[in-house]
């Protein structure tokens, strides 16, 4: 990794953050003089790379720069790239063959029976991704607790290697039983294989995710072999691109945990990066937060087809282990992310019974919401904000889309209204409060649920359509203030700009606390601890700059959930336990005084700090802003219908200040203020608003 | 009463509703400290207004839809006016309670907006054990309720917010698992207290009160399930399952489910079942209505709510002293699964009938043990063998889950990994593997239940209470095939075989125990079936290459592992034909 401390002069040291969406790829550059620049570009789905090579053209262009000279000048280049989650979403990942011990072949096809909505039960489950014939059994058992009852049989796995071979198996995944007490059956066998198939990616589930219970340890290691050589060639491939295109610092990727890592340190973990876009947030908000001057924030990023919520609480993001994509159960370190099916796009529908109901289908990127023209027929989201007023006939997002409010009224009056017996407009402020209800009850389920109370949050705006929501859902919430960056649309590759380098490790752990010697405590987390300190050293930080983090897994005993409990060496027992007890009376309102508490698991994290992001400072304005016009507008459920001064972003600089109600045009996004609520522009060019409503005392 | 509330505003609430139902079981979750909670979601949370209608059971197990009305009612009766702030009720019993049986404990929270009771948010929960002739709350030889443990009428646990210590240490003592018990209690009243304080919030927001929304919620689901009705052939279908013994000796006893579908209106009639048993599978009154509310819900599908309103259009007739409908002092434990299954089960094979698009073929019939045993420290630990659960049957759009949990949960319960079994109990599990032929054939087929082989490494009590051992009970419909039955085989340390009976307590040392899991039927012709499939399934080693040329008309090369298509045709046309 290029070296955090080679920004240079203001012609070096660009940082670009490129995040690749759906529809359009978003890229980010941010000089070292602290101007921000962004650029949007058509995705390619087919080949995503070439979105990212045009935004680099756009961008150099822009710089007035050849793009050979552009990409030398820049010192990290981060990516988050989706092509994992798509590669399992579209089932384009590689041909798996899976070992297993003898008379377990079946977990990954049983899946323990989860199904999400048990009520749902017309449903298949997603494909396997290994069908059952490459699902190879051999013999050799560890017992509960790791010793071995039975050597591994290697003729059972030259047999499975046969097979493998027979059957053209692109890539291989271990999982055998109480493997993760002990790796040595599933690395035996990995050497076997990689001397047999040297090229082939394999993936042991007692590395990839050292968990109890076979079956989301052994899901994890077939996802990672199924999407890794796909996502690790396409990383490979871009990053040879942009090398020859003139960049001399290596490609970094955001991971599930938030961090930047290198394409040789994730190669073998490519289940890493299935969250790798959204969980950029933890960067934008890392970076706003001293803009805003407050660290406990929420931000609900909304695009066309999903809203994700991330909180931080004085400056800290919960992490989880625990993902679901595409149907599929993955166990790897990640920041948590409460994500739900509510966009711009969503489509409102009115069951046969007469009871209005948002989502969670969508009409996605084509054909869209019906007022785009594209061929669209069902109400959406959007259709709702042009019937209220939000969005005019015309040209938006540099003229890609063409608004016509006629074809969402028609559509909101066919679908709804008619059937509901009200008017297209009740029809379309009904949309709209269900889709705030939802977006509440989003970020409720992250705050609330844990113990937060919401009013003590900064509501901060991400993505096209999040500007247009935020204010009525922080009203809703009780929050004091939202916070929407002038390019909320590139929410995710600006926080990749503001990433740290991130390393997470766990082992499994078994004792009853006050019961387990310290000293056991103590060694498990020093040797996780060398581990990931030794990925940081390799992406060029020094021992000493390494932020370390030990957290130990603990329940009450009987308890099937934990609470990971940050711990500090040396380990003492009372003071774990009065950590505990804190946490669970947050969560759950009750504590067991005296109750035996169980250590599960033992975690360790590294963070090499990034040199923060300038914090642009536009020039001061004391003047007053125009409004470009004045327009009738649906403003929300108390104030109603209200004539709403419009300004154009472009208009408006540092110093503004303005009370609501009031509407603002941004090249990517639309912000919609309340009636009373105060809008100041900040030092870095975002808007800051203090709700008019919400106690502020 | 017509409600007035506008459509907007019922959609929002719904919402809400249905989002607090669901946050009292994140809750209980959480917190509770039995398995049956945490992992196998054996409970449900639900709100009911003040009358004891359903109003919404977004959280929880099928088997216990709409039930919970039963047991505010009860509470109802007993207090009358007495009923205030502060308060907390908690009770059990079938036969003057609500209850659906014993193991099922409530807890219900009043909610008052200013004086005025306007609902109860609930928690109804399977608990670890209860007292009663067998560890485990499941005692198959049970004659009477006395034998299944204790009986709490409602009762108030909590009175003035002062918790009823005499009341919970007489508890404690009636249970085998005080210290699962504590804090699951806990955690039941922990849940319905977040309900309501949820509901007070949302009640706040609106105009009003809750009441007339209520009224609306209900109203939404009637319209849904009588527009559903409107659309079905009127007339009379029927299903009749069975029981091969009474836990004691083997006999048929028959239960006969009769739909009358008129207009937008249904009778569901249980004329013609049997009388009431000796054994503890007699079917409460509350869980006669669940099995057949959940049974005409999952039919149609998870758009339909399943509060109060749904279930105003659906009559049902359970003559006194038959089997679903019991006279005390009858035991009845069982009955949320058997014979909840077979309720289901002839609900929807008559309902397949009067809509035949919609099929859903039968779900193999658990045939595993309890098993229990006494740790280093003198506890009794309870396992559930659910890595020995059955497959699923087919419908219209999907083959049977393979190995799925039960069909009064949907499927819902989560089948534990071995691995967490071997850490936390004292059994090795050697295997936990796909059956060949399990499945019923057909154009969708059958789930195909598992092999399931585990080694109990101390002495055990194996508390059976088997159904799918006698005969195939994944029934196919529409031309699919029924599900293998199941096959068990246990033995002591010497290998020597132990006789398992259908019903009863089996006491042993270590010892090993074989089941291979019942599968699940199939929906629709078996020749109609793509021929891929087939030969997916043969590669998979779960149809064999007779079965796929008997059954499904599809010839498999044996050495080339490919379909042999000239003979494939000629079988199928030959099929076609007759």
């Amino acid at each position: 990794m290029a070296n955090r401390r080679e920004v240079g002069d203001s012609t070096e040291g660009l940082r670009i953050g490129v995040d690749v969406g759906g529809t359009f790829t978003d890229m980010v550059v941010a000089s070292p003089n602290g101007s921000i620049d962004v650029f949007k570009v058509p995705s390619t789905p087919s080949k995503p790379d070439d979105a990212v090579m045009a935004a680099v053209e756009k961008a150099a262009e822009e710089f007035g720069m050849r793009q050979d000279a552009f990409l030398r000048s820049v010192s990290h280049f981060i990516h988050g790239t989706t092509i994992a989650t798509n590669t399992a979403l579209e089932g384009k990942g590689a041909r798996v063959g899976l070992i297993v011990t003898d008379g377990f072949r079946d977990f990954l096809e049983i899946r323990r029976g989860i199904r999400e909505n048990p009520w749902d039960h017309h449903a298949p489950f997603a494909p396997v991704l290994v069908p059952r014939y490459l699902r190879l059994p051999v013999k050799g058992r560890l017992d509960a607790q790791g010793s071995e009852l039975q050597p591994l049989s290697v003729e059972d796995v030259a047999e499975a290697v046969r097979t493998f071979r027979e059957e053209d198996v692109e890539s291989f995944a271990i999982c055998l039983m109480n493997a993760f007490l002990d790796g040595t059956h599933e690395r035996e066998i990995a050497a076997e294989l990689e001397s047999e198939f040297p090229e082939n990616y394999v993936t042991l589930s007692s590395k990839a995710a050292p968990i109890l219970g076979e079956y989301e340890r052994g899901s994890t290691a077939v996802m990672n072999s199924y999407v890794g050589p796909r996502t690790i060639n396409y990383l490979r491939a871009l990053e040879t691109r942009l090398a020859q295109a003139g960049l001399a610092s290596p490609l970094l990727l955001v991971q599930n945990n938030g961090g930047i890592t290198s394409v040789e340190e994730v190669a073998d973990r490519a289940v890493n990066l299935m969250l790798s876009g959204p969980a950029a947030a933890i960067g934008s908000l890392n970076h706003f937060a001293e803009s805003i001057g407050k660290n406990s924030l929420i931000s609900m990023e909304i695009g066309g087809t999903s809203c994700d919520v991330m909180l931080m609480n004085e400056g800290h993001v919960n992490y989880t282990d625990r993902l679901q994509i595409a149907g599929y159960d993955i166990v790897s370190p990640s920041v948590e992310v409460h994500t739900i099916g509510a966009g711009g796009g969503t489509i409102a529908r009115v069951d046969e019974a007469g009871l209005l109901l948002l989502g969670p289908e969508g009409a996605g990127a084509r054909p869209g919401p019906a007022c785009y023209g594209f061929g669209g027929e069902h109400p959406t989201v959007t259709d709702a904000h042009a019937v209220l007023g939000r969005f005019v006939s015309g040209p938006y997002a540099d003229g890609a889309i063409t608004i016509d409010a006629s074809r969402a009224h028609d559509a909101i009056d066919a679908h709804i209204a008619s059937r509901l017996g009200v008017s297209v407009e009740e029809a379309a402020i009904g949309i709209l409060r269900l889709m705030d209800q939802q977006l509440v009850l989003a970020v409720q389920k992250l705050s609330t649920e844990r113990g937060n109370d919401p009013k003590l949050f900064d509501l901060v705006a991400g993505g096209g359509a999040g500007p247009l929501h935020v204010v009525n859902v922080a009203r809703n919430l009780g929050c004091q203030r939202v916070y929407v960056p002038r390019i909320s649309g590139a929410f995710c590759a600006l926080g990749m700009l503001g990433s740290n380098c991130r390393h997470d490790n766990m082992r499994f752990f078994r004792g009853i606390l006050g019961e387990v010697s310290p000293d056991d405590l103590v060694d498990g987390l020093l040797d996780l601890r060398m581990e990931v300190i030794d990925k940081l050293l390799r992406e060029g930080f020094k021992e000493d700059e390494a932020i370390v983090q030990f957290t130990m897994d603990l329940r009450y005993v009987g308890q099937q959930w934990d609470i990971p409990v940050p711990v500090d060496l040396p380990i003492e027992h009372d003071r774990v336990r009065s950590t505990f007890e804190t946490m669970h009376e947050k969560l759950f309102g009750h504590v067991q005084t005296r109750g035996a508490i169980e250590v599960k698991a033992l975690r360790s994290s590294a963070t090499g700090l990034m040199e923060k992001l300038m914090q642009p400072r536009g020039a001061q304005t004391a003047a007053t802003p125009e409004p470009g016009e004045t327009r009738r507008i649906w403003v929300d459920q108390k104030s109603g219908w209200m004539d709403v001064a419009c300004y154009s972003g472009a208009t408006l600089a540092s110093g503004h200040a303005f009370e609501g109600p009031a509407l603002i045009e941004e090249q990517t996004t639309t912000l919609l203020v309340g009636d009373g609520d105060h809008v100041t522009v900040d030092n870095a060019g975002n808007y800051l608003i203090m709700m008019a409503d919400n106690d502020n005392a | 009463m017509r409600s007035q509330i506008d459509p907007i505003t019922l959609a929002i609430i719904q919402n809400r509703l249905d989002f607090i139902a669901r946050q009292m079981g994140w809750v209980m979750i959480r917190t509770s400290r039995s398995p049956i909670f945490n992992q196998s979601h054996d409970f449900s949370c639900f709100i009911a207004d003040a009358e004891g209608h359903l109003i919404s059971q977004a959280d929880g197990i099928p088997i216990h839809t709409g039930g919970g009305g039963f047991a505010v009612e009860a509470i109802l009766d007993y207090f009358g006016d007495d009923i205030h702030k502060g308060d907390v009720f908690l009770l059990n019993d079938p036969y003057v309670a609500g209850g659906n049986h014993l193991p099922d404990w409530v807890v219900a929270w009043p909610v008052f907006e200013g004086d005025t009771l306007i609902a109860f948010t609930c928690n109804r929960a399977h608990q670890s054990d209860i007292g009663g002739g067998a560890a485990g709350t499941y005692n198959p030889e049970a004659t009477e309720i006395f034998h299944e443990g204790i009986r709490i009428p409602p009762v108030k646990l909590v009175r003035d917010g002062e918790m009823d210590d005499d009341l919970f240490r007489l508890l404690m003592l009636n249970t085998r698992t005080p210290h699962l018990l504590e804090g699951d209690l806990l955690a039941m009243i922990g849940s319905a207290r977040i309900g309501a304080e949820e509901l007070l919030k949302l009640s706040a927001s609106q105009e009003g009160g809750l009441r007339s929304a209520f009224e609306g919620v209900m109203d939404h689901a009637e319209r849904k399930m009588k527009h559903l009705l409107q659309n079905l052939d009127d007339g009379e279908y029927s299903y009749e399952e069975s029981f091969d013994n009474d836990c004691f000796e083997t006999r048929k006893i028959r239960i006969c489910v009769t739909l009358k579908k008129s207009k937008d209106r249904l009778t569901v009639d249980f004329a013609g079942t049997d009388p009431q048993i000796k054994g503890f599978k007699n079917s409460s009154l509350a869980n006669t209505y669940s099995a057949v509310y959940a049974g005409i819900v999952s039919f149609f599908g998870k758009e339909l709510p399943r509060n109060s309103g749904t279930f105003r259009a659906i009559e049902i007739s359970a003559p006194k002293g038959s089997l679903v409908n019991p006279n005390p002092p009858a035991p009845v434990t069982m009955c949320t699964v058997f014979p909840a299954h077979e309720i289901m089960h002839c609900i929807w094979f008559a309902l397949t009938e009067a809509s035949p698009e919609r099929a859903l073929a039968g779900w193999g019939k658990n045939s595993f043990p309890v098993t229990s045993g006494r740790d280093r420290e003198n506890r009794t630990w309870v396992m559930y063998n659910w890595s020995a659960c059955s497959g699923a049957g087919a419908t219209r759009t999907r083959d049977g889950f393979e190995q799925i949990g039960p069909i009064v949960t949907l499927g819902g319960l989560t089948i534990p990994n071995a691995e967490t079994f071997e850490q936390i109990y004292p059994v090795r599990i050697h295997k936990q593997e796909l059956r060949c032929d399990g499945g019923g054939s057909g154009e969708h087929r059958g789930g195909s239940g598992v092999d399931y082989d585990v080694e109990f490494l101390t002495d055990v009590e194996m508390s059976f209470r088997s159904e799918g051992a006698d005969r195939p009970t994944g029934v196919g419909v529409c031309g699919g095939g029924d599900g293998k039955m199941a096959t068990m085989d246990l033995r002591n340390a010497n290998g020597e075989a132990v006789a398992v009976p259908d019903y009863g307590n089996v006491t042993l040392g270590p010892n090993r125990m074989r089941i291979s899991s019942p599968g699940g039927g199939g929906v629709g012709n078996p020749a109609m079936r793509d021929a891929e499939l087939v030969l997916r399934d043969v590669r998979d080693g779960l149809v064999s290459i007779e079965a796929a040329r008997e059954d499904y008309r599809v010839v498999v090369n044996s050495a080339s592992e490919q379909i042999d298509w000239p003979s494939t045709r000629s079988l199928r046309n030959n099929a076609d034909s007759r």
